[in-house]
């Protein structure tokens, strides 16, 4: 497995605000990552830059090896499928697609067709007559059927319901299959995308708060769920993510993995363990105050 | 330079002449519309009709030029295209505009002055003294400059915008007029307004032409600069 993206301290500065602050990471080829974070938290911003739209404050990107900038032997094999990409005024689905094709060598016309089918576009119709959901799938049209090395969709779902999200999902982990290739699936919907990243970065507040296998980050936590005064004695001396109760069951979400003394302690205490989902998880480590999270490493 | 034309330059120049409606038509339709309105009254004219209508044919190259940019740059760049591939490939785009336009002017003014003198009352509208001076080649030459540095000219203003926001082209216009206003009055001054004049009458057509050729290397130059940092 080789690297075909390194961001060595990625800083990106608007004036006097930091979108992404000493942003460092690398991804490997033919993994589907997940790019989360919330809203405004420097995701497309990141992605900008590994595609040479917007320029870095400081650090260092090295897409297939190479600068990204004006850079054709990296531009080729990128696909950045954007919610706010931009169309002229007068082009119809159909000059997306024909474009699309003179832009992506492993364009594959004849899949291309036949998922604008199933997403029942109108081929002739302006992209600026489409609604929300049908302007997303176009988007998603062109990130599948360009098969680049490196797919990137940046909340590519925007409008879609849930069958099109369905669709989407499924399409993109048959044709993964098929042709492996790196795809970044930048989104807020963690739980819709969970099952099929093989790797997570998070970002907050222009930070990368975590560089994880999926596999091992959803064993990194775990609830805990039963009597509310045992919760407490159970839960204490660890490090404990959020705390619910419903009368007088309790859970509580902890970080760490399950040692065998904790499943001692629980079955002795009459509590049960339950996994965390990784949209539980990111929740728990974007929402807490500014402080705590500096503390919370994995 | 890369000079031969790759697929992504295509790519470009492809994104741009789709809209075919814009840049074979409109030019034509607006032009033609003022042509027509001038027609009819030379018809109720006695006198010969010499109109500069066909400027408009001119000014909508500039307006283009400013469009042109916002309609396919975020597009273009968003398609992973390089900024230099957008630069060549709009050049070569507005190349083959530039030469059918003035192709067709250059026709017209063939048939307003030779085949159907005056369009039969009297109208010059595509024909007309110093501007359509020259041989055929040369008024086909004249033409084609005047109409690419145009284009530019509307181009550098759209990627000075793009490179620096709406304060940036604020401060550029403000810093255009106030160089200007200078100039201007030096020139008052100097008495150098009447020499100017005076100068240029002398110059032909071509050599005025031949004088925005430098011009549009400069406003392409500038552009290509802006372009290179501008973000998406």
């Amino acid at each position: 497995m080789s690297a075909i993206v390194q961001v060595k301290n990625l800083t990106k500065t608007y004036g006097k605000t930091d979108a992404v602050k000493d942003v460092s990471f690398k991804l490997e080829e033919n993994k589907i990552y997940g790019l989360l974070g919330r809203n405004g938290a420097g995701k497309t911003t990141i992605m900008h830059m590994l595609t040479a739209q917007q320029f870095p404050s400081g650090g260092e990107i090295e897409v297939f090896g190479e600068a990204p900038f004006e850079n054709e032997s990296v531009l080729r094999r990128v696909c950045f499928i954007k919610e706010s990409q931009k169309y002229p005024a007068t082009f119809s689905v159909k000059d997306v697609l024909e474009v699309s094709a003179m832009l992506h060598p492993n364009w594959d016309a004849a899949y291309a067709k036949e998922l604008t089918e199933a997403f029942n576009l109108p081929m002739k119709r302006r992209m600026q007559k489409l609604s929300r959901g049908m302007l997303s799938a176009v988007g998603v049209v062109v990130g599948l059927a360009s098969r680049a090395p490196l797919t990137i969709f940046d909340e590519p779902y925007l409008g879609l319901d849930a069958v099109a999200r369905g669709m989407f999902y499924d399409r993109l982990l048959e044709d993964y299959a098929e042709h492996p290739r790196t795809v970044i699936l930048s989104t807020h919907l963690i739980d819709e995308v969970s099952r099929m990243l093989e790797h997570v970065l998070l970002i907050d507040q222009g930070k990368l708060m975590l560089d994880e296998d999926a596999e091992r980050l959803t064993g990194k936590a775990y609830s805990v769920v039963g009597a509310a005064a045992r919760i407490d004695a159970f839960a204490s001396g660890k490090q404990v993510l959020s705390r619910d109760s419903m009368g007088s069951i309790a859970s509580a979400t902890i970080l760490g993995e399950i040692g065998a003394q904790d499943r001692r302690e629980a079955a002795e205490r009459g509590l049960e363990f339950a996994p965390v989902s990784l949209q539980q998880l990111i929740v728990h480590l974007t929402n807490g105050k500014n402080g705590e999270k500096e503390a919370v490493a994995l | 330079m890369n000079t031969v034309a790759n697929g992504r330059m295509k790519a470009v120049t492809s994104t741009i002449l789709k809209d075919k409606w814009s840049w074979f038509l409109l030019p034509w339709i607006i032009s033609g519309s003022s042509f027509v309105v001038n027609l009819i009254i030379s018809f109720f004219v006695e006198d010969k009709i010499k109109t500069g209508g066909v400027a408009s044919l001119y000014i909508y190259m500039f307006v283009a030029g400013i469009i042109s940019v916002s309609n396919t740059l975020p597009f273009l760049l968003g398609f992973s295209v390089k900024r230099s591939d957008y630069f060549w490939g709009t050049g070569r785009a507005i190349g083959l505009i530039g030469i059918i336009c003035a192709a067709g002017l250059t026709l017209l003014s063939v048939v307003e002055s030779d085949w159907i003198r005056g369009w039969g009352s009297e109208l010059y509208f595509f024909h007309l003294p110093y501007y359509s001076e020259g041989s055929i080649p040369v008024q086909f030459l004249n033409y084609f400059l005047v109409i690419v540095f145009l284009f530019y000219a509307g181009f550098l203003i759209a990627c000075i915008g793009k490179r620096f926001g709406k304060n940036g082209l604020f401060a550029f216009f403000l810093v255009s007029i106030a160089l200007g206003t200078v100039m201007s009055y030096v020139m008052t001054y100097q008495g150098w307004w009447i020499d100017l004049g005076d100068w240029l009458a002398d110059r032909t057509m071509l050599e005025l032409a031949g004088a925005t050729a430098p011009l549009t290397l400069l406003c392409m130059a500038f552009s290509y600069a802006m372009l290179r940092r501008t973000s998406a």
